[in-house]
């Protein structure tokens, strides 16, 4: 892609191309957010405040939290669109009182249920080698149709006073689910980075072939990545049900392509192993500031939807033809 | 399992039949042809909408915008005065967005999930446009066209026949149609034989945008009015019906067969579930739990998507 020139560049050009290289390698989700937050100051310097951002930050947990699920199956060539059938299932077990029992049996039952979500999806897609977007889909029709009926007898209710109260807390003044985010994004950022399990996830999805005749256990893989992806939806529909205080049938439907979305957007990929955490965080901060930027401008809702996925498309129209440059 | 390029293995063909039998015996005014009607035309759009939807999955990629495109094709028909002017304008939208989807899959290499599931949102927005509330008004010509009957034959199953029939003759007697199986087999030889790989998957997303939009105008049609939502459960439904009918997301491997039994075994769930008088709730759960059934019966080599 160089172009030859007759005179040698500088050290000091070389280098700031380099730098330039990087900063076009990037996901598109920091240039986004960049050129978002830049917008917003133009155009709506009040959503810049530290309050208003901090609450950003709090409605972006759950997506944060979705999106590192998703890109660790991702990672693997696998994908999860469960993610909307576990979070409205854990807001009916724990707000309809329908197993009558208490706040911290309720909350057993809902990673219980995680893992038994996880562990069939990872078996069908590995054992029965089903393709894990049918899998998975299927596995959200069920559990949402399931919630659906049994509310017909019994409808969701208040959640439990508990989880309302730690949506609420604030720990110096940073709201908890924002801490709780952190706290699991950082030692999973770092586990994917130095533990074995991390480098057998970029092996398999890099070449799940190559990985598999190098001895690497891939179909442990793959299975572990979707176990981990259901318990952390189930972490989503905690924080879900204690922001909006009760339960609903429609909690959280919008996840599985959002994260979708913003773990694209974060630059992992399917399978080039590729990708860390921090890009897809940004991404789901991204799109949750560009919901509210879109809904402050007062466009409605048709509008609304238009920018949104003009934006979404335009980001990931860069991204791609800027990787095409660089390779 | 032997592998065929229609991916049609006896599972997918019992599985209507299973559910047909059932039906017939438990149901006594199951066979009425009133309700054998209605069962063709509840399927009819949901049958078009796969078609298309096959067609994409065969060049391996996925399109989750052809909700959006029926609801917005529905608005288009039902605010048009003149309804030549709003089949053409729909027509137009389908072949536009197909283009859109294509050259982004194709040529910017986007992945196709982000890509369409993008254009989904931007003609949700459209739609609500075009047409906020449910209501508008469509000629009656086109409400004929969907609801009459022809020497016996409820329009519908022409319908039906129709969109079959052409996309068949686009697979299997078109040089179009090879080239889709060759690129959705394997794309890089594909390419080394000759064939213009990104070419092939742009005709594939402008055949199913074009298919969506047939689809919302016959809804429209049916139901004399349109609706901004109309269409929204297609995307998900066509996928399911595209995964019971052996169709591989994969690539390279599905046929129109397969897609008529996905489509009829979806539309003989709903209408079994509507018999039977259980909560229409459950259709969803009813439905995932085929869908889980048949594709584990499906063994694939692949593992993960």
């Amino acid at each position: 892609m160089t172009t030859t020139s007759l005179h040698l560049p500088s050290v000091a050009t070389r280098r700031v191309r380099q730098w330039a290289l990087q900063v076009l390698r990037l996901p598109p989700a920091y240039a986004a957010t960049l050129v978002l937050l830049l917008l917003a100051a133009w155009l709506r310097p009040q959503l810049l405040s530290m309050p208003l951002l901090l609450l950003i930050l709090r409605q972006a947990a759950p997506l944060g939290l979705a999106v590192m699920g998703q890109s660790l199956v991702m990672r693997a060539r696998s994908i999860d669109l469960s993610v909307g059938g576990v979070v409205v299932a854990v807001s009916y077990i724990l707000t309809s009182g329908f197993l009558s029992m208490p706040t911290g049996m309720a909350i057993f039952a809902c990673v219980l249920l995680g893992v038994v979500v996880g562990t069939v999806n990872g078996l069908l897609i590995v054992r029965a080698r089903a393709s894990s977007m049918i899998v998975t889909l299927a596995m959200a029709m069920i559990l949402t149709g399931i919630v659906i009926a049994l509310s017909q007898q019994r409808a969701p209710g208040q959640a439990p006073e508990l989880l309302r109260e730690l949506a609420l807390l604030r720990l110096a003044g940073i709201p908890l689910p924002v801490l709780g985010w952190l706290a699991a994004l950082v030692p999973v950022a770092l586990w994917l980075r130095y533990s074995v399990y991390g480098r057998y996830l970029d092996a398999v999805g890099t070449n799940p072939k190559a990985a598999a005749l190098s001895g690497i256990p891939y179909l442990r893989v793959i299975f572990l990545a979707h176990v981990s992806s259901a318990l952390i939806s189930v972490g989503c529909g905690f924080i879900l049900v204690g922001f909006v205080g009760v339960g609903s049938t429609t909690l959280g439907q919008e996840l599985a392509l959002n994260s979708l979305a913003a773990a694209i957007l974060g630059g992992v990929n399917f399978g080039n192993g590729k990708g860390g955490m921090a890009g897809p965080a940004v991404a789901a901060f991204m799109l949750t500031f560009l919901f509210n930027f879109l809904t402050s401008l007062g466009l409605g809702e048709p509008g609304r939807l238009m920018l949104q996925g003009a934006i979404i498309a335009v980001a990931a129209l860069a991204y791609s033809l800027g990787k095409r440059q660089n390779s | 399992m032997k592998s065929t390029r229609s991916g049609v293995t006896p599972y997918t063909i019992g599985l209507p039949i299973l559910l047909f039998s059932v039906l017939a015996v438990a149901v006594p005014n199951f066979l009425d042809v009133q309700n054998l009607t209605n069962i063709s035309a509840q399927i009819t759009a949901l049958l078009i909408v796969t078609l298309g939807q096959m067609v994409v999955a065969l060049v391996a990629g996925i399109d989750l915008s052809v909700g959006a495109v029926v609801s917005l094709a529905a608005c288009i028909v039902a605010t048009q005065p003149n309804p030549l002017v709003g089949i053409l304008l729909a027509l137009a939208l389908g072949l536009s967005v197909g283009l859109v989807n294509g050259l982004g899959v194709a040529l910017a290499g986007i992945h196709p999930l982000v890509m369409t599931l993008s254009s989904m949102t931007f003609l949700q927005g459209v739609a609500y446009l075009v047409l906020p509330i449910p209501g508008g008004k469509v000629a009656p010509i086109l409400g004929e066209m969907a609801n009459g009957s022809l020497w016996g034959l409820p329009h519908p199953l022409l319908w039906c026949a129709l969109c079959a029939v052409l996309v068949a003759l686009l697979l299997h007697r078109s040089r179009l149609g090879l080239h889709i199986f060759a690129v959705g087999a394997n794309p890089h030889s594909a390419n080394l034989n000759g064939v213009r790989a990104w070419g092939v998957v742009v005709a594939a997303y402008v055949v199913c945008s074009l298919l969506a939009v047939v689809a919302g105008i016959y809804l429209a049609a049916r139901v004399s009015s349109g609706d901004p939502t109309m269409g929204a459960s297609f995307s998900l439904e066509s996928l399911t019906a595209v995964a019971l009918g052996g169709v591989q997301l994969t690539g390279g491997i599905g046929s129109i067969f397969g897609v008529v039994t996905g489509a009829l075994s979806l539309g003989l769930i709903t209408n079994g579930i509507n018999l039977f008088g259980l909560s229409p709730f459950l259709r969803g759960t009813v439905t995932g739990a085929l869908l889980l059934t048949a594709v584990c019966l499906q063994r694939r080599k692949a593992v993960g998507l």
